[in-house]
């Protein structure tokens, strides 16, 4: 158990989740959901800036709400504990530096997602 | 459990999510649309009516548990799985109290998500089956009957399960239980709906037109053919030939309907080549076909070809409380029809409905509604408004099938006279009550000698009804509530 979380934190993406999908799916489906993805990123992680930009404390944490539900949809688990500490009111860390973070794990989650659909697990 | 394709409503506001679950369900053929606030759920939900929802909690607008308040308020009744990030008890829990059937943890499994999906979709379809089954226990109408009995729902489980074969219906049955009425339903079920329903009456037409009425003829055929004239069997082609009355068939032409019932094929009177038709035949009786058949009056060949699927309708007096259903339905269009006011009957006057014995079956009960509808009005109809015939007894000997049945007491019940002789008619025959001091002293006896047989009177009466008709036979029928053929054997008879 030590060993899966030791790695959970050290890839960007959670093998067993992200590598099933990349497994069960056709390669078009697993591309699809690495676009949309990908697109939910960019989009919320502009939201999030905004939101920490203008202090909007409900804007804030409904875009890190999605970013958590996103990043865990597809095993991104590095993401989604960022956004989970975003999403959390009572935690004292720094909005700004959050977000850049966001920025860091969304980017690091897309590299190891592509890299899996050009080669997902079990292709030789 | 093999599973048609289904309408699934994924409600999910991050497009990865929603994205992750359609792939996911990809393979299993169902068609899929997404709702990414719970306001779009509620739209989809009543106005596309998804079998499954996939309902996530956390909406942008207002809660998935508040979504599916109101799409159950609504009467949407799909199944609706919750899916949530929290895998916590709390949540399960309340999800079930909202109406979801199950619920699922994010992130999932494929295998996880279409199990859980195919299970609700199937106890669903097992749910739909269940109320289906269920009103079709309860049914009180069906097609042209009016009943919810449980011998009633017996014969809509049988015309329904036959309807869709071309095997042959014997339909069996007191005088006025309905068998063309169950003929008429075994067609309107069947794919043959569309085709036409020919019904003759075997019994109404004279033995020598009775084979030109079947199998048509051809002009100069016989005198009087003046041209070229199908018969009920190329008329029911694709369809419905309701041979009623079956039994009063003249031997000899009953040799002619089991050669067209083996083949399809008939030769019209007077014509030189066979014609061939698609024709389901749905034959009826009174009486008891296999008595028939071992008194030597119904040929026995014929009766295998003809009963492959016997129908035996129940007496009303076997139909428990159908008895008031029908009344009811009876006074609530002949009231419509008379101007009157009725909207129903009293409980004794109900009473007296319910246990009388109706040997004339549904038809003496509509004639005896009809006849308190012309002579009363009122709210309600009550007792004294019955016809005394019902007032005197309750439960009366009931003719039974048989095999030498009197055509009278089969064809002709104690119907309830028509309207126009209703008063006179009920007072002469109804025996008269003890006498109260009100009453007018009564008439001296009459000597035996003074009395007409009863034979004498009936005889009397029917040609009387057809002086009054212009000799016209159905109309004559209908005025004495009989059957035109009851009509028909009365005067071969007395011509023999």
């Amino acid at each position: 158990m030590a060993a899966e979380c030791e790695r959970s934190f050290v890839n960007a993406i959670d093998p067993d989740i992200a590598g099933q999908l990349a497994s069960e799916l056709p390669r078009d489906d697993f591309v699809r959901i690495l676009r949309t993805f990908e697109d939910d990123l960019g989009r919320l992680a502009r939201l999030l800036e905004a939101a920490v930009a203008t202090g909007d404390e409900d804007g804030y944490r409904r875009a890190a709400h999605s970013l958590a539900g996103a990043a865990a949809a597809v095993g991104a688990l590095r993401l989604e504990h960022v956004a989970r500490i975003a999403m959390d009111p009572r935690n004292p860390a720094d909005p700004r530096a959050l977000a850049v973070q966001v920025r860091q794990e969304a980017a690091a989650a897309l590299a190891e997602l592509a890299a899996l659909a050009d080669n997902p697990p079990g292709s030789a | 459990m093999a599973q048609a394709a289904a309408r699934v409503l994924i409600v999910e506001d991050t497009p990865t999510q929603a994205e992750v679950a359609r792939a996911l369900l990809r393979d299993l053929g169902h068609e899929i649309r997404l709702a990414e606030t719970g306001a779009d759920a509620l739209e989809q939900g009543l106005g596309w009516q998804p079998d499954a929802i996939l309902m996530d909690l956390e909406l942008p607008d207002f809660s998935g548990f508040e979504a599916m308040r109101r799409l159950r308020a609504a009467g949407v009744e799909a199944a609706i799985i919750v899916v949530t990030a929290h895998g916590s008890v709390n949540h399960a829990v309340e999800a079930m109290r909202e109406g979801a059937v199950d619920f699922i943890v994010k992130p999932f499994a494929k295998t996880r998500l279409t199990v859980t999906l195919q299970n609700a979709l199937e106890k669903r379809a097992l749910a739909s089956e269940l109320r289906a089954v269920k009103a079709q226990l309860n049914r009180d109408r069906f097609f042209g009957f009016i009943g919810a009995s449980p011998t009633m729902q017996a014969v809509y489980r049988t015309i329904e399960s036959v309807a869709a074969s071309k095997a042959n219906v014997f339909i069996t049955g007191e005088s006025g239980s309905g068998k063309e009425l169950a003929a008429d339903a075994v067609h309107r079920a069947s794919p043959r709906r569309a085709k036409p329903f020919i019904a003759l009456n075997c019994g109404a037409i004279p033995r020598d037109l009775l084979e030109s009425e079947i199998f048509g003829h051809v002009k100069g055929a016989f005198t009087g053919a003046t041209e070229t004239r199908p018969g009920a069997a190329r008329l029911a082609d694709g369809g419905t030939l309701f041979l009623d009355e079956i039994g009063d068939m003249p031997i000899d032409m009953q040799v002619k309907l089991l050669r067209f019932v083996q083949t399809g094929t008939f030769q019209p009177v007077g014509a030189s080549k066979a014609e061939k038709v698609d024709v389901r035949i749905v034959s009826a009786t009174n009486r008891d076909p296999w008595a028939e058949v071992e008194a030597g009056r119904f040929r026995e060949d014929l009766y295998y070809r003809l009963y492959v699927v016997p129908l035996e309708l129940p007496p009303l007096r076997d139909r428990g409380d159908d008895v008031l259903l029908i009344a009811r339905q009876f006074l609530g269009t002949f009231a419509r029809e008379e101007g009157k006011r009725f909207r129903g009957f009293t409980r004794e006057a109900e009473q007296a409905l319910a246990g009388y014995s109706w040997p004339g079956n549904v038809r003496q009960l509509q004639n005896a509604i009809r006849n308190i509808a012309v002579l009363h009005d009122g709210e309600r109809v009550e007792r004294a408004m019955l016809p005394p015939m019902l007032l005197r007894s309750s439960r009366v000997p009931t003719p039974a099938l048989s095999a030498s049945p009197d055509p009278i007491a089969a064809d002709a019940p104690p119907v309830m006279p028509e309207p126009g002789l209703a008063p006179a008619v009920l007072d002469s025959a109804a025996p008269q009550a003890a006498p109260s001091p009100e009453a007018p002293p009564e008439d001296p006896p009459r000597a035996p000698e003074a009395f007409l047989s009863l034979a004498e009177v009936e005889k009397r009466h029917i040609l009387a009804a057809l002086d009054a008709t212009g000799q016209d036979v159905p109309r004559a029928a209908a005025m004495l509530g009989v059957n035109p053929s009851t009509i028909y054997r009365k005067l071969q008879s007395w011509r023999e």
